[in-house]
Order: structure tokens, then C-alpha cells, then sequence
């Protein structure tokens, strides 16, 4: 593996692809239902199911009511994982139907699996607690211990579509989807990997759930960012995977790439751990990095899919973002969380899969129950309707708990120049926030 | 992988907290896993609803107090994870000298020296999160209102929280990211570092791992009948489970130029990383060790560093006294490096400390790059002996569902 990485990088820096995409969300499973939904604008908000959260005065979330397990893995495999490694295999499943790529050219040390998540198997850990907290430890369920634990995510697709490199969970809490998909495409531009299966999962649970709500961050009924009478997020769920490929290894099997994973940037607000910096300033380094690095300048960005969670706390920091990295110019911004509620490690994931409808559509989802625009909020929104615009570049935003930013850069393939060659040495960026 | 030069290194363990204390307890062989007469765990207490089993025993970093590292402000609302990694991060920062007396260090003209806040972050493994913190809303919820459980500690139910409060802690704010593998993890993030390293996202990174201690922790291994035992050299007598442990371990990692850059001396070199994963052959099987994931993430690592098989002078190994576990990774060691190759076990010492575990075998390696050949055994010694100087140091680490990393460490240029 490692020779033949040492070989590939003196051939200077490969363009990564992304060849499939697979999809559990509340809006709809597989690619088809999702590019359709977010078309329509589809919402995917319901009153929970799952747990009674009525004690907690709120009862809604983006949960995936169609989702079953057995429609999506064997019965082994349903024996020994939980819901969320199922959502990750089910969808990861779907983008390897959508990448038409042969189980034999998955198989072996060449194939790598990253999984952003916040909690993985939460619902998992809840039923050990409750075991030993209601019954004693006696009563703990020996099966079920080892069940636990985000590192099974990219255990348990690897097995099932015979990855033999690299598994890795990265824990980002709300970006962890962009996290997983950005270094998974440094895995393969560094020749450690030829395809690597990536995405995030996350499921709803109710320690979570109430966590939100004693935080005040959770709206009633409906979450509307950049609205001016916006009540809060609400929660969701889901899975959304992707198949990444180096440009030679999508060449050799003569598969279209749907989007080039191009570059991305990263930052540390180092502010506080719950909320967003209100300069931004970590957010406008990681913005600015992903489209610098890509050799790109803001007037290249035809749109961003928001982080837009619908606090204020995080609209205001998007909106200022916004106006410092494209100035006057008002690049059109929407949120899916509108649909899908704030799923959590699952959201970057899967708005990065709306990043690919917009690239293959020309369309940009939009932000549904938007009605009052809020004039702190001075950004161009895709208003309840999806909206058709040029569409050969555009960024993923991510912000999350921990202070971490994460910025992805996706564009329609053949558009944009062959990479830069990769920095050897940063360009220090401007001195940021209170203390630099 | 590039290589890297480690300029620091910041350690909250059970045998001792700083470089130098972990350092002499690593020379000495110091085991915390011994179980002391009289002695009970000091993060919980399970004798309120069973007997202490006889080999409860559990490597805890006793008598830790964040504060003296700290100070007394602002620790109210973190726990025993988030404390065990901030102080590993500071004292990291301050070996390296990147800080000194809490400040980002600075020339005699006052301008920054080195890598500052926006050029510095951080690549943390852990594989459980705070089970402390978890347990803590689980039992009000379950026991009282999920209306009552205490939003200043629910972010602390966050995989990555720990590491968050770091950033904010020690003000790093090129990236802040976060790996879970069990316990191959720390040594993945030497890798996902590198990632971030080559690519000139930063130019500084503290890399390494921390897990805490807890009483869900601890049960869930005393359930499965896994927690309680340590390490042995193979063939003694007696357990087959390993001895939890706790700790943290950070490594600075730097580009060897940019150490040159402000004059900070090496501790050692990292230079090669492997990785593999492997299916079980049966289907129904989720826990299982593999000697061919073990063997392939060496063989990769020292491929990728360049170093052939005899110039391995003593491996770090992960064995935790988990029989099949030690027993396939001793196999595949034996398979590349021969049966003669040292290989030490510090899980001996410090327990199995999972998600912080490649962190701390690879302060051990740094430990053990400074022994010279001679009639004395390495500590935690299973199998082998020392042919020459330490000069070359594999370390690995057996995972439990199928996969194993493996990194290769040498001594620094002189």
C-alpha cells in the first residue's frame, strides 16, 4: 500500500470523485427520493415516534419513519449492530448500487471506510444504562455491550463490502459529515486509498433530545433559519453516504463522476462549546481556506448549502460570514434543516449529497417556512421554492458543538483546472479573533 | 507519511503525570495495575450494590487533581475526560515550547516565535466519550425527569467535547479533530495528522488520545468478563482480561523544519504508519482478533517508513492481557519481526487505556528510545531481548472487531 502511495504522490495531486450516493433521511431513501423531495421541498419534520417526548413540551423531529432495518441488511447483520450502523450500511449500500461499482473492485487493502457521527449507537448505550440503573449491573446485557461505540460504524461497512484499509470514526459532532468526506478525499489525493466509502449517520434518542430542549434550542413545531420569528432547531436523523474515487480509478472502470470533492477548510473557534464564535471568525478562516486551497476566489461560488440550524446564534454567524467572504455579492443560501431537522453528524453528510443535486440539477433546494425575512440576516435565501441557478461550484458549511468549523468544496465535474499543487507549507492566515 | 519530529510530549497517566515522572516510571517498570491490599477504586464506588470482586482492580491516575495544572477556575463543569486531556494538551504545549508560563512563546522582539494559535491544533483519539457524563443525565432521566438533567453538562454527552474544551483551553484554532477506533485510535491520528500536516492545515498538531475511567466503563468490561486482569507475559499463569485503565498522552508533532525554525529539540521521529482490516470468517462473529490485520498494518508501516524488519529493535505492543487477542498479535509480530525482536507490553503498567492507549505506547517508545543495550530487561518485557540501542521502535495495536494500526517511531537525528 505505502510504496505504491509514495509512487502516486510524486505523480502530483489527484482530482477525487464522487461516483455514488446513498441516502436515509425522513425525506425519502436512495438518491431518487431525495433529489426529488428536495425539488419539492418536502418536510420531513413529525411528532416522534420513538420515545413519548410530550413531558418535554416538544414533540417534533425529522425522524426516518420508513426506515427498516431488514428492508436494508441480513439478519447477521441486523443481530449484531444498531440503528445507526444499519442507516450507514443501508445507505452506504445504496451509493455502492449508485457508483455501479463490482463488490470485487471494493474488496481488498486499497478500499478505505470513514463515518462521521456525534453519538453513534446512542440508543444502544441507553438501553445498557437503563439495564443497570433500573436492575443493577446483573441485568446488563453482556450481547449488547460490545454493540456500543462509534468506532462499529465503519467497522460494520467495511465487513460488508470487503474494505481492508483504513476504518476510521470521526467524532465532529455536527460537521461531521464534511470531517469524514474531506479527509477521506485527502486519503486517496495522499495515495493511501483508491475508493473510500464515507458519510455519517446519526440517529434521534431521547437523552439527546432532552439535552436540546433544556439548552432552549429546540423550536416547537417547525425550524425556520434565517427567519426573523425562527423559534430553534428541531432534531432529525438519518444516513448519508458516498462512494469517493481517485480520477484513475474512476477512469479505469469508466464510471461518470457525479461532483469533484475538490478541497476544503478547517478551523477551531476555541470560544465557547455550545455556540458559535459571534465574530465568526473561525468559520470565515474555514470558508475562505476551502475555496483558497481550491484556487478558487468567492466569485467562483455559485451557492452555499448552509449550516443554517435555525438558532440565531448560528444565522447570525452564517449571515456575517457571508457578507465578509463575498462581500456585495449576494451568493444564494439555503438550509435543508428546514426539511430534515438537524441531524446532527448525519447534516453535513447529507447536505453535502444536496451539494451533488444542485452540481447534477442546476437547482438549489430551498429553505421551506421561510416567511419573514430577518434583517440582521442580510443573505440572499432560497425562499420555500427550489431555485435554478448556475451551479458549477459550491460550498458546504459546517459548524458544530466544540467549536469546530468545516468547510467543503464540491464542483461539477470537468469545470474546474487540474488541483494545485499541495501547499507544503500553510499560508499563515490573519491574525482572528479577540486574543491573536 | 511524512516525517515528523515529536517536540513535546504532555502524559496524565497511572504511573505519572509530566514527561519526566513518565518517563522514570517507565524506566522503573512501575505497574499501577498491581492490586494493592485495601485499596479501592477512587472514581466510583460499585460496593453499594455488589461485592468488589477480588480482581477489581483498575489502573486509575489516582489522586489527580486537574487544578494543580490548571488552576481552580472553570473546572467545575468539565469532567474527568475533558481534565485529563486539558492537562495532557498544556503540559504538551509547554514541553515543546510552544507555550511558556501559558503564554504562546515569543521572541526577544516580541514577535511570535513559532506556531501560534491560528497555525496550532489538535488530532485526539477516544473510543467510549464521557460515560461519566452520559451516565450522570442517564440517571436523572431515568431516575427523576429527563426535565431536570443539567444542560451545562450535556455537551459533555458529545464524542467530541473533550477535545473542544481543549481548543478552548489552550486557544488552537487551526483544526480541532477527533478519531475513534478503539484502542488503534491514537495511532490513526498520527495519520490523520499527517494528513493535516502535509497539507499545511497547520503546522503544529498535539496528536494522541485520552479515555477516562468510569463506573459504566469498568462494568461493561467486568460484564463480559474482559476487565480486572493486566497484561503477563504469555505462558504465565492465570488471567486471561485485561486491567482498565485511564490516561491521557499528547504528542507534539511538527514538520522537522519548522522545529529547526525555533530551535526546539526532537524527542523522536515518527515515520511510518500502517493500518489494515479484516473480516471475521464467520459471519456471526463482531469481536475478533486478527493476526493478518495485525501482520499487513506492520508490514505497511514499515514499508511506509522505509525501514526493513531487522532494524526493528523493540516493538511497543498493545497486549493487554486478553489472551486471544495478545496471542494474535504476538503471532504476527513473530511473522515479521522473527521471535527474538522485543516486545514489551506497557498495558502491563498502565492497564488497557483504549482510546489513549496508542498514545501512551508511543510515550512509551519515546521512554524507551533513551535505553541502551545491556544486562537489564526492558520494563514490561513479554518476549525477546535487546540485541543494540533503541534506535528503532514499532508500535502497535490489535483492535477488537477485525482491525490494527501500527506506526514506527526512531530515535531523533543528533
Amino acid at each position: 500500500m505505502c510504496s505504491r502511495a509514495l509512487n502516486t504522490r510524486r505523480l502530483g495531486p489527484s482530482r477525487v470523485f464522487v461516483t455514488g450516493v446513498g441516502v436515509v433521511s425522513s425525506i425519502g431513501l436512495g438518491r431518487a427520493a431525495f433529489f426529488e423531495a428536495l425539488e419539492a421541498g418536502a418536510s420531513g419534520i413529525s411528532p416522534v415516534g420513538s420515545f413519548d417526548a410530550s413531558p418535554l413540551g416538544r414533540l417534533y423531529a425529522g425522524e426516518v419513519k420508513s426506515f427498516d432495518a431488514r428492508d436494508h441488511t441480513t439478519q447477521g447483520e441486523q443481530r449484531r449492530m444498531g440503528r445507526c450502523a444499519a442507516m450507514a450500511l443501508a445507505a452506504a449500500r445504496m451509493a455502492v448500487d449508485d457508483a455501479e461499482i463490482d463488490a470485487g473492485a471494493l474488496a481488498g487493502p486499497r478500499t478505505a471506510v470513514v463515518v462521521g457521527t456525534t453519538m453513534g449507537e446512542a440508543r444502544i448505550l441507553a438501553e445498557l444504562e437503563y439495564e443497570w440503573i433500573v436492575r443493577g449491573p446483573q441485568a446488563i446485557t453482556r450481547a449488547l455491550i460490545p454493540r456500543y461505540g462509534s468506532t462499529l460504524l465503519p467497522i460494520h461497512v467495511a465487513r460488508a463490502v470487503g474494505a481492508q484499509g483504513m476504518v476510521l470514526a470521526l467524532p465532529a459532532a455536527c460537521a461531521a459529515g464534511n470531517y469524514a468526506i474531506s479527509f477521506a478525499a485527502d486519503l486517496i489525493r495522499s495515495g493511501r486509498a483508491d475508493v473510500v466509502v464515507t458519510g455519517a449517520a446519526e440517529i434521534l434518542q431521547e437523552l439527546q433530545f432532552s439535552g436540546f430542549v433544556r439548552l432552549a434550542a429546540m423550536a416547537p413545531e417547525r425550524c425556520q433559519p434565517f427567519d426573523l420569528n425562527r423559534q430553534g432547531l428541531l432534531l432529525g436523523e438519518g444516513a448519508g453516504m458516498l462512494i469517493l474515487e481517485s480520477e484513475a480509478h474512476a477512469a479505469r472502470r469508466g464510471v461518470r463522476p457525479q461532483a469533484e470533492v475538490r478541497e476544503y477548510g478547517l478551523s477551531c473557534d476555541a470560544y465557547h462549546i455550545t455556540r458559535p464564535h459571534p465574530d465568526a471568525a473561525g468559520s470565515i478562516v474555514a470558508m475562505r481556506g476551502a475555496i483558497e486551497r481550491s484556487g478558487l476566489t468567492p466569485a467562483d461560488i455559485d451557492f452555499v448549502n448552509a449550516h443554517g440550524t435555525g438558532t440565531k446564534a448560528n444565522d447570525l454567524a452564517e449571515a456575517k460570514v457571508m457578507r465578509d467572504v463575498f462581500g456585495d455579492r449576494r451568493v444564494p443560501i439555503s438550509s435543508m434543516k428546514s426539511m430534515l431537522g438537524h441531524c446532527m453528524g448525519a447534516a453535513s453528510a447529507l447536505e453535502a449529497i444536496g451539494c451533488i443535486f444542485t452540481l447534477e440539477t442546476g437547482l438549489y433546494p430551498p429553505t421551506i417556512g421561510y416567511d419573514t425575512p430577518d434583517p440582521e440576516c442580510d443573505v440572499d435565501v432560497v425562499a420555500n421554492k427550489a431555485r435554478r441557478g448556475k451551479s458549477d461550484v459550491v460550498l458546504n458549511n459546517s459548524l458544530a458543538f466544540g467549536g469546530y468549523n468545516a468547510v467543503t468544496l464540491f464542483a461539477k465535474p470537468g469545470v474546474l483546472p487540474p488541483p494545485l499543487p499541495r501547499p507544503r507549507r500553510p499560508a499563515r492566515p490573519p491574525a482572528v479573533g479577540p486574543s491573536a | 507519511m511524512t516525517p515528523y519530529v515529536v517536540t513535546g510530549l504532555g502524559v496524565a497517566s497511572a504511573i505519572g503525570i509530566g514527561r519526566e515522572a513518565f518517563f522514570d516510571a517507565v524506566h522503573a517498570g512501575v505497574r499501577a495495575t498491581e492490586l494493592v491490599e485495601g485499596q479501592r477504586p477512587e472514581t466510583f464506588d460499585p460496593s453499594a450494590y455488589m461485592p468488589l470482586p477480588a480482581n477489581a482492580r483498575v489502573a486509575e491516575v489516582r489522586g489527580f487533581d486537574a487544578a494543580k495544572y490548571l488552576g481552580d477556575k472553570g473546572l467545575r463543569s468539565l469532567d474527568r475526560l475533558t481534565k485529563l486531556l486539558v492537562v495532557a494538551a498544556r503540559l504538551a504545549l509547554h514541553d515543546a515550547r510552544l507555550k511558556k508560563d501559558g503564554a504562546w512563546a515569543s521572541g526577544p522582539d516580541g514577535k511570535a516565535s513559532g506556531p501560534g494559535p491560528a497555525e496550532t491544533g489538535m488530532v485526539v483519539s477516544n473510543a467510549y466519550g464521557s460515560l461519566e457524563a452520559i451516565t450522570e443525565l442517564d440517571r436523572v432521566a431515568v431516575l427523576e425527569d429527563a426535565r431536570y438533567i443539567n444542560p451545562s453538562r450535556f455537551p459533555l454527552t458529545v464524542s467530541n467535547s473533550a477535545a473542544g474544551y481543549v481548543s478552548i483551553w489552550e486557544d488552537l484554532r487551526a483544526l480541532n479533530v477527533s478519531v475513534s477506533d478503539g484502542n488503534c485510535g491514537a495511532l490513526d491520528a498520527v495519520a490523520a495528522a499527517d494528513a493535516m500536516l502535509e497539507n499545511g492545515r497547520a503546522e503544529a498538531l498535539l496528536v494522541g488520545g485520552a479515555e477516562a475511567m468510569s463506573e459504566a466503563l469498568f462494568l461493561a468490561f467486568h460484564r463480559l468478563g474482559a476487565g480486572g486482569g493486566a497484561a503477563q507475559a504469555p505462558g504465565a499463569q492465570g488471567t486471561v482480561q485485561a486491567c482498565i485503565g485511564e490516561g491521557s498522552a499528547l504528542l507534539v508533532l511538527e514538520e522537522p523544519a519548522s522545529a529547526a525554525n525555533r530551535g526546539a529539540p526532537a524527542l523522536a521521529e515518527v515515520i511510518g504508519y500502517g493500518t489494515s482490516f479484516r473480516a471475521p470468517e464467520r459471519d456471526a462473529a463482531l469481536v475478533h482478533p486478527s493476526p493478518e490485520a495485525m501482520q499487513r498494518a506492520v508490514e505497511d508501516a514499515l514499508a511506509d517508513a522505509g525501514v526493513e524488519a531487522r532494524a526493528v529493535d523493540l516493538v511497543v505492543s498493545g497486549l493487554s492481557g486478553l489472551r486471544g487477542f495478545d496471542d494474535a498479535e504476538l503471532k504476527a509480530l513473530g511473522r515479521v519481526l522473527g521471535e527474538d525482536t522485543a516486545v514489551v507490553a506497557p498495558k502491563m503498567g498502565l492497564g488497557e487505556t483504549l482510546g489513549a492507549g496508542g498514545a501512551i505506547g508511543m510515550a512509551t517508545a519515546i521512554a524507551l528510545l533513551r535505553l541502551s543495550p545491556g544486562p537489564v530487561a526492558p520494563p514490561y518485557l513479554v518476549r525477546g531481548g535487546l540485541r543494540a540501542a533503541v534506535r528503532t521502535v514499532l508500535v502497535t495495536s490489535l483492535g477488537y472487531y477485525g482491525n490494527a494500526s501500527a506506526l514506527v517511531m526512531r530515535a531523533a537525528a543528533s
